[in-house]
């Protein structure tokens, strides 16, 4: 099953919680020098951390949060746009895209704004 | 004047629903309490038989409406045992009434006095304080938390020649410890500072007396003491209001206006600008019938003794650190270690469960604990002890769900 397959099978707020523990285990954490106030990104209510890099014009980001349920939503999110291309990402619409992946009982409209921020920092 | 949680709790619909599924379970009542059908019903009847602009018109229903909004003004005096109803102004909640004080003082603070705070305020209580002193030149000075017996060696440093303000919170949203207010009025009073008191967390649960206290203010919101929101008290002392500088000016407070100037309506009006919140005093006078009609010293022990069960449950079955004294206080605050007190919430969430996370408005004091947050479960006289049993269940099932590998 596909991330998206996964997080879409949730029929409870219970499943998806237990969903988002289970893919944040597969998140490589960033060690304590990369997670600085520049990498920070603001408006989330835990701390999130992304780091962008390009690798023969393809964006590979890199993230961390210290909440556990957003390194699953970070996974998620990592998934959607790695090794995509800069132009591709910012052509993409990604807040439909999150909306496909069946967060919406975990995102509360404040969690949301967060989210969006992070996405919005992918894009830009 | 009896007290069961159980028939107080069918006066709370809003309780009977279920979240995902599950029986709701409301414990984030030191954020806002719910309202009871009195509440409610009181604030339906006067929009129903009474609403008109308050004070102004000469007609059958705005004397109607005057007469409630007045009365409401006296049963909130009689609530806190205030001498004269002209004391209590009314307000949006606790947040108005402070900067309603700290602005209307602003006239009489000089660069160099110090206006003092604990460490255990509320940003409600901390930033219009730190704005007063960066806008005056004051200093700003913080009375550090530190047990019983270390007050009383510090206080001889913190209270000076110099102070004008001590403000102080009564009961801590943030961890549940009460200060010594007592001791710490007297002691701003010999160094003749103005005190104000902050009563939003107390209200609820503990008789307040104003007149005891001898604070010069004491300030509240509705919401939290079962009444409704966007309503709130400043109560002082006679000569405290009426030095206070108005800090908004229009209809209402006035008795005579002409181009050249203005002259101040007496008390209360002086300090209300503007049409008035009416059915919110309405609804607040009857959440203070309402407290009154409880038998209050059990609806207390009730309220101590749901906190203090899952302070001892969760002390014994969890790795937690908690931050509220183990008796006397209506919630528990406390985290895991490793684990992110968001990650705890939404989990309870998933199961019904309504508690905050999160810095609670304190954030210097939660640096001070070495926490970004904590999770509080905060208690009203509806809540039951199987509620407090499932919290303790539903919290530890998510530390082993959540705790690294
Ligand atoms: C101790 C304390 N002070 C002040 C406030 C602010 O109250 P309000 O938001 O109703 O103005 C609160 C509420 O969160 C509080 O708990």
């Amino acid at each position: 099953m596909t991330i998206k397959q996964q997080l879409q099978a949730c029929r409870s707020k219970e499943e998806t919680f237990k969903a988002l523990v289970s893919l944040s285990k597969s998140l490589a954490r960033l060690p304590a020098e990369e997670k600085t106030e520049e990498h920070k990104v603001k408006g989330c209510e835990s701390a999130v951390w992304l780091i962008e890099q390009d690798i023969d014009g393809a964006c590979y980001f890199k993230a961390d949060s210290d909440a556990k349920l957003m390194r699953g939503v970070l996974v998620a999110l990592l998934n959607l746009v790695n090794g995509k291309s800069k132009a591709d990402i910012q052509a993409m619409d990604l807040a439909n895209e999150l909306a496909e992946l069946n967060l919406g009982s975990y995102l509360t409209s404040s969690r949301s704004n967060g989210v969006l921020g992070i996405l919005h920092a992918m894009q830009n | 004047m009896a007290f069961d949680p159980l028939s107080i709790r069918s006066q709370f619909p809003i309780l009977a629903q279920q979240a995902y599924d599950n029986p709701l379970i409301y414990l984030d009542n030191a954020a806002t309490t719910q309202k009871p059908l009195s509440v409610l019903e009181a604030m339906h009847n006067y929009y129903l038989t009474a609403n008109a602009n308050v004070h102004r018109g000469a007609h059958y229903l705005s004397d109607k409406a005057t007469d409630q909004f007045e009365n409401a003004r006296l049963r909130v005096a009689q609530f806190i045992n205030a001498p004269q109803q002209s004391q209590v102004i009314w307000t949006k909640g606790t947040t108005e009434s402070i900067n309603l004080v700290a602005y209307g003082l602003e006239h009489l603070i000089q660069a160099g006095d110090e206006i003092l705070i604990t460490s255990l305020e509320h940003h409600a209580n901390l930033v219009p304080w730190q704005q007063l002193a960066f806008r005056t030149g004051a200093r700003l000075r913080v009375l550090p938390l530190t047990s019983d017996a270390e007050w009383q060696e510090e206080l001889t440093h913190y209270f000076t020649e110099r102070t004008k303000i001590f403000a102080v919170t009564q009961v801590s949203n943030a961890i549940g410890v009460h200060t010594p207010i007592e001791m710490l009025i007297q002691q701003a009073k010999q160094h003749g500072a103005f005190t104000l008191v902050d009563g939003a967390q107390a209200v609820a649960h503990y008789p307040v007396d104003v007149a005891k206290l001898d604070c010069d203010f004491y300030v509240f919101s509705g919401h939290k003491m079962y009444g409704p929101t966007g309503i709130g008290v400043l109560y002082g002392k006679h000569h405290a209001l009426e030095v206070l500088m108005p800090y908004q000016t229009g209809g209402e407070m006035v008795s005579k206006v002409s181009y050249q100037a203005t002259e101040f309506n007496v008390l209360p009006y002086r300090l209300e600008a503007g049409t008035p919140h009416m059915e919110g005093a309405i609804g607040l006078a009857a959440a203070c019938d309402f407290v009154d009609q409880q038998d209050r010293q059990s609806m207390l022990a009730w309220e101590q003794q749901l906190a203090n069960h899952v302070w001892v449950t969760l002390q014994k079955a969890a790795n937690v650190e908690i931050y509220s004294p183990e008796h006397n206080a209506t919630l528990v605050s406390l985290s895991v270690p490793n684990v992110h007190t968001l990650d705890l919430n939404a989990y309870l969430d998933s199961q019904g469960i309504a508690v905050r996370a999160g810095s609670h408005c304190a954030q210097p004091l939660m640096a001070q604990l070495g926490v970004t947050g904590t999770l509080r479960a905060s208690f009203a006289c509806y809540n039951t002890l199987q509620e407090a049993e499932r919290f303790c269940d539903v919290l530890i099932e998510a530390i082993d769900l959540l705790a690294e590998e």
